[in-house]
This record gives structure tokens, C-alpha cells and sequence, in this order.
């Protein structure tokens, strides 16, 4: 099979030892890559290890559809058993590293072991290198960024973790081109803990394509796809920002650490805002719809702003100035951690505070504090000290019925989406194979646009269905979703790309099974390690249950935990999973992982 | 006074975000409306229930147009 090389780089930091493999065309054809690559390689080599020893592995995967002349096709996802959840954790970014990887005739490099010094790796087609990276230690993700284009020029890939990945922050997350960002659920620090600091890759050679006249001219026609479409220009000014209007309007903004569902002074923060603000824009690799919103900060300095970070680190934290927000976030950025979490774990110690449950608190919106935390965080002090492992973590710490408002699923915080009146999206969030991350199902149009408060077998379909396209297919082809899911642009072009690429036509039934496949494998995965595993993992935290929004259009509405359960058992039956939510053997059998069976079924 | 509400780039297909509009006589939405709006990636909610491009709109209605957004 044509259109990926079928091949692993795989880089032993303990000894130094550089090996390749080949890629089974079985395991091509059943995991298709990306994300699907990478589950099958942490189920078969990742087991039973402490996140942050010697013994993890982080996998950086490509798909078949990865850095060719396709929309939005420069991603790659970055996947580790996760420090921060103890299960599956992964996360995709656009970056010149994936699609270098490619042309350096690689589809994944699995990194493990660690080196006894601070490192990096240098990839340059056939070699590979282990290099010294003691003078790039304690650099911020930009300085490091800088430092190593001064020494392998501009035309190279470059993924890098900053001081929070070095010390092992359970939320650190990898960089790439000064403010692109991935792995929440704390990949940065499985680098950190390897004391690998950055992976520079080059690729000089042609990725493999079935049939590349084709190819290349339905990815043109993709492109101008795009850019006809009518909302592309509004998109073009506003990228992902234009969901914070459209959340406050419909009480899902996450406010004052989920709180509430919308903000007082939304407007200083919205799109509109964003477009007063804004000085440049810039995205990922091979994208004609970049959505990296840049605005001067408080600070006089640059920041990369998009939804979900002004959503977390703005109403969350009830800051209310747009420049400010920017500050929190290019410090985010420069440091390495995720700003998702960043903004859950802030908010979380401001309602402690509000409180009375921790000394020496923080106000809400109070931006001095906020910057200290963030610094403390990287050092593991103060206030720092106690959301270095999450909010789960955190609110372990401060007790006193805290818990009931961490806000995460499986460790992991939840997005930017208040779901006390949204139940589709809170199964959503549930049921996210990495915790609670949107990035698999966004359910939220379809909940409003039908009967937002149902609890339906329809509902739930839906969040299987976007589960099976974007969780699986986008995830392990790997592109971006966001040109078939913002703009519109036909997801009948990804099957004939795909079938250009390999040679092969790949059904819509495939395509699901591909996708429950892949699901199967990261929830069988979650429950080998996890012996504590049970159907709770699979709810969203008491606040959404307990306590109704007090404000906006949906005041008095909260979640009804009876009826989620009723939605969480169809969900099981669909997927044929047991009530506890684990997959069954026909499922499994039916799925063609009949080996998972025989790991699981030894468990029992 | 009826209430009309136009959300992202909705608003600009409408010419603006917000109109009032006296309704004397109940009609459907597109009447009022004049103006094509792309229907299958739209949601409309009329007093926060869903509505539709055909619903009968009364006075003193607020309604909300906005689009099929994904969420990022
Ligand atoms: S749409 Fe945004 S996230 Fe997607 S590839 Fe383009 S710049 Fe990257």
C-alpha cells in the first residue's frame, strides 16, 4: 500500500540506540495512523509503567493524509500514557515537524527510555541524531525555538517543550512555531521526564502518493473549495473566536470555573473584540483557513489567541480584558503549559479562595496573582504547588467537598464548554477517549438545533457518529477537522483523498469501524491500567449535577444525573460495551482485536 | 416589538445584529425577514424553543438566528 512509508523511527534515549521498522500492512489497514498508530503502540509496549519513568514511550504519529498538498493536512498527533490522567492521553498539532517526518520518509517516531542529560533529537532523513541540549535547559518554548533554528536554519520542523515539560508539570504540553500547541494531557512533561527538550526533524524526500496527478488536483479543488465558501471571510477575521459570542448567547461560556454559563462583560472579550485587537494572524502548515488570532498584549508583546484560551483564562477566571487574557496565554505559550488546564486549575483556586479553604488566596480576574501562580506553577510553589498535578489532584489537596467543582473527567479539564444545560455535550465530555476534551465530539449546535435538553437515543447517535469521524477519521488520517466542521468543506473529498493516496477505496462503513476500532482499543487500554476502573470515570463532575445556573436565559437549569445515566448506558449499548463500560468480547472479536480480549478478560 | 437577533457571520448576511420590528400581523419568519440565509446550517430559536424559517412569529417574540457552528 502507497501513501504512508509504512515506517518507524524509533530512538532509545537510555542507550542511544536508533532503530527502524516497518509498518504491518495489517496494521496500516486496521489503524489507518495518526492517533490509530498510536493507540495500537502504547496498548502493545506501554503497560503497567509509572507515566514519567524510563518505561513510557511518546509516539509522534502521522496519518496517510499528513503534509500533502491537502487542506490543513500539516498535523500530527503526540500520544503518551498521560501523567496527568493515568490512561490514554494524546493530542494533535499543526507543525512542520509532521509534515518534515513525512518527507524524511517516516510516518511515526516512538521516543523511550531516558537520556541521562538533557537532549534532543535531530532527524535528517536518514540520520538520526542524539544531540546536547544543556544550553536550550530552562528555556522558554520560544527562546528554544529561536536557539535551535539559529543552529538548523529555518527550513526544519520543530517541536519543543519549556520550563513546565522540564519539571514534569502534569498539564505541560509540547510547542511548536511559537504558539502552536498539543498534548494537554501533560505529553510535555513524559518529554520533560526523558530530559528531552526538543525533536528537530528534516525531510528532503517526496511522500508517497497512488496516484499524485490526482491528488494534486482535488486538493486544489479543496482549496478553492474553501475559500468559496460563505463564511470563510468571517472565519478569516475571527478563526475559532467566533464560538464566544455564539456560547454566551447560548449559556454555555464557562464562567467563574464553570459556574455560569455566561459573562457579564463578554463583549470586551469576543470575536469583535478580537478583531480590534488583532496585528497579524498566522496557522498551521499547509492550511488556507489559518486561525492563529495574534494581538499585542498587556504587555506590548505578541499572543496567539483562539477560543478555547480566551474562553479559560477569560470568563473562567473572570478576566475581563481581552489584552490581559493575551498576557496569561503567551506565558502559557513560553512556558509549556496547556491553557485549557492553566485556565480550569486558576479558576479552581479562586473559587477555593472565594471560599475560604486555602491561605494566601486569589481573587478573581486578578491578573498580578494569576501571573505569580502561573510562574509557582513551573516551580512547584505556593499556590503553584498545589495544580502542579491538575485539578484533580488539586482538589484532593484542599478537600472540604472541593471535588464536586475540580472540573474534569478523568483528570483531564474540561474545555471551554459549560454543559449544565447542554446533556448531549456533557456525554460528549464523558466519553472523550483522552478525558474531557471536545476535540472528539461538539455536539452543541446539533443539542440547540433539535431539542437541546432531550436525553434521546438520537443524542446520543450523534456523539458516537462525530466520535467516529472526528475522534477516528480526522485523528488518523491525520488532518484538521476544522475546514469540514467550521466552513463546511465537503467530507466527501477525505475518502477520495484517501483512496488517491493509497490506491484503496475505503468505505463509510470502514470508516466507522475504524473509529470504534480505534475507540475500542483506548478504553480497553484505560481499564488495563486503571485497576480501579469503573462506570463513574465516565461522568462529568457533581457541579453540572447539583448546582443550576443563576443567570442568563437558562437560569434554574442544571443536569439530571438519573437521565445521564440513562444516556451513558445507551452510549455503552451502542458501542457494545459493558455497563461499566467495558468493551465486550463479540465487540472486541467483531472489531478484529481478539488479542485485547485475552489481555481484559485476564483481568476480570 | 418583535426581537430579531443575528449571530457570527449571520449578522452580516442581515445587513446588521439586532433589529426590532413591530409584527402586526403573525407571518412566517422568512417573510419578515427578506433576506436569504443559508437554512440547513442555520438554528433559529423563537423564545428559546426551535424554530424554523417557516415558524409563525407574533409580536413581542424574541428571535435568535445564528449559525451551525462546530465548535473548534
Ligand atoms: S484551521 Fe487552524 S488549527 Fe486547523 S490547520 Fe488551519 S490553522 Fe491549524
Amino acid at each position: 500500500m502507497k501513501g504512508d512509508a509504512g515506517k518507524i523511527v524509533r530512538v532509545n534515549l537510555s542507550d542511544g540506540k536508533v532503530s527502524k521498522e516497518e509498518i504491518s500492512e495489517e496494521v496500516r489497514k486496521k489503524f489507518l495512523g495518526g492517533r490509530g498508530f498510536a493507540a495500537k503502540i502504547l496498548w502493545d509496549e506501554v503497560s503497567s509503567v509509572d507515566p514519567l519513568s524510563d518505561g513510557n514511550k511518546i509516539i509522534f504519529s502521522t496519518g496517510p493524509l499528513t503534509g500533502l498538498p491537502l487542506p490543513s493536512s500539516g498535523k500530527m498527533v503526540i500520544a503518551s500514557k498521560s501523567p496527568l490522567t493515568g490512561g490514554y492521553g494524546d493530542g494533535n498539532i499543526g507543525s512542520m515537524a509532521a509534515v518534515h517526518l513525512r518527507r524524511a520518509g517516516y510516518d511515526v517516531l516512538i521516543v523511550e527510555g531516558r537520556s541521562e542529560r538533557p537532549c534532543y533529537i535531530a532527524i535528517q532523513d536518514e540520520e538520526v541524531k542524539i544531540l546536547d541540549a544543556r544550553d536550550l535547559w530552562g528555556r522558554t518554548t520560544f527562546e528554544a525555538q529561536d536557539n535551535l533554528e539559529a543552529k538548523h536554519g529555518r527550513n526544519v520542523g520543530i517541536l519543543v517543550i519549556g520550563p513546565a515539560g522540564e519539571n514534569m508539570v502534569g498539564f505541560a504540553n509540547v510547542i511548536s512555531q511559537r504558539g502552536r500547541a498539543a498534548g494537554r494531557p501533560g505529553m510535555g512533561a513524559v518529554m520533560g521526564s526523558k530530559n528531552l527538550k526538543a525533536i528537530v526533524v528534516k525531510g528532503t524526500g517526496k511522500i508517497p502518493v497512488f496516484d499524485e496527478e490526482e491528488l494534486r488536483e482535488m486538493g486544489k479543488e479543496g482549496y478553492r473549495e474553501i475559500k468559496g465558501k460563505e463564511n470563510y471571510d468571517f472565519w478569516i477575521r475571527q478563526g475559532t473566536m467566533l464560538v464566544f459570542e455564539w456560547c454566551n448567547e447560548n449559556s454555555c461560556l464557562p464562567t467563574n470555573n464553570f459556574r455560569e454559563g455566561t459573562f457579564r462583560f463578554s463583549k470586551r472579550l469576543d470575536g469583535y473584540a478580537l478583531e480590534k485587537a488583532k496585528v497579524d494572524r498566522k496557522g498551521c502548515p499547509l492550511c488556507n483557513m489559518q486561525c492563529g488570532n495574534i494581538i499585542n498584549d498587556a504587555e506590548n508583546k505578541n499572543s496567539e489567541l483562539d477560543y478555547e484560551n480566551v474562553g479559560m483564562l477569560g470568563p473562567n477566571i473572570g478576566m475581563d480584558d481581552l489584552r490581559k487574557v493575551g498576557v496569561l496565554n503567551r506565558m502559557a505559550d513560553e512556558l509549556g503549559l496547556d491553557t485549557i488546564s492553566l485556565g480550569s486549575c486558576l479558576g479552581f483556586l479562586m473559587e477555593a479562595s472565594e471560599k475560604g479553604l486555602i491561605d494566601a488566596g486569589i481573587a478573581w480576574g486578578d491578573l498580578d496573582g494569576c501571573k505569580e501562580v502561573i510562574e509557582h506553577t513551573v516551580k512547584k510553589k505556593g499556590l503553584g504547588e498545589i495544580i502542579f498535578e491538575g485539578v484533580r489532584r488539586a482538589s484532593e489537596r484542599v478537600a472540604s467537598g472541593s471535588e464536586d467543582w475540580a472540573m474534569h473527567v478523568k483528570g483531564l479539564e474540561i474545555s471551554a464548554y459549560d454543559c449544565h444545560a447542554c446533556p448531549g455535550m456533557a456525554l460528549s465530555y464523558g466519553t472523550s477517549p483522552i478525558g474531557a476534551h471536545h476535540k472528539d465530539a461538539w455536539v452543541i449546535s446539533w443539542e440547540i438545533s433539535t431539542d437541546r435538553f432531550s436525553h434521546s437515543k438520537e443524542k446520543v447517535e450523534k456523539v458516537v457518529e462525530l466520535q467516529r469521524l472526528r475522534g477516528g477519521l480526522f485523528e488518523s488520517m491525520t488532518t484538521c477537522r476544522l475546514p469540514w466542521v467550521e466552513v463546511d468543506f465537503g467530507l466527501h473529498w477525505y475518502p477520495k483523498y484517501l483512496q488517491a493516496v493509497r490506491g484503496q477505496e475505503i468505505s463509510q462503513e470502514e470508516i466507522f469501524k475504524l473509529g470504534d476500532r480505534i475507540y475500542a482499543l483506548i478504553r480497553s487500554y484505560w481499564i488495563r491500567e486503571n485497576r480501579s476502573w469503573s462506570r463513574e470515570m465516565d461522568y462529568p463532575p457533581s457541579r453540572w449535577f447539583e448546582e443550576a445556573l443563576s443567570q442568563g436565559d437558562l437560569r434554574g437549569y442544571k443536569l439530571d444525573r438519573a437521565r445521564y445515566d440513562e444516556m451513558l448506558s445507551m452510549y455503552y449499548e451502542i458501542r457494545g460495551w459493558d455497563e461499566n463500560g467495558i468493551p465486550q468480547k463479540e465487540t472486541l472479536e467483531g472489531l478484529g482485536l481478539g488479542d485485547v480480549e485475552l489481555v481484559l478478560g485476564k483481568n476480570d | 416589538m418583535t426581537e430579531l437577533k443575528f449571530l457570527g457571520y449571520l449578522a452580516e448576511i442581515y445587513g446588521r445584529k439586532r433589529a426590532e420590528i413591530f409584527v402586526e400581523n403573525p407571518r412566517k419568519l422568512r417573510d419578515i425577514l427578506e433576506v436569504e440565509f443559508p437554512e440547513d446550517r442555520s438554528i433559529v430559536l423563537i423564545n428559546q424553543r426551535v424554530g424554523n424559517f417557516d415558524s409563525i412569529i407574533r409580536d413581542g417574540d424574541k428571535v435568535i438566528i445564528m449559525p451551525m457552528i462546530s465548535g473548534g
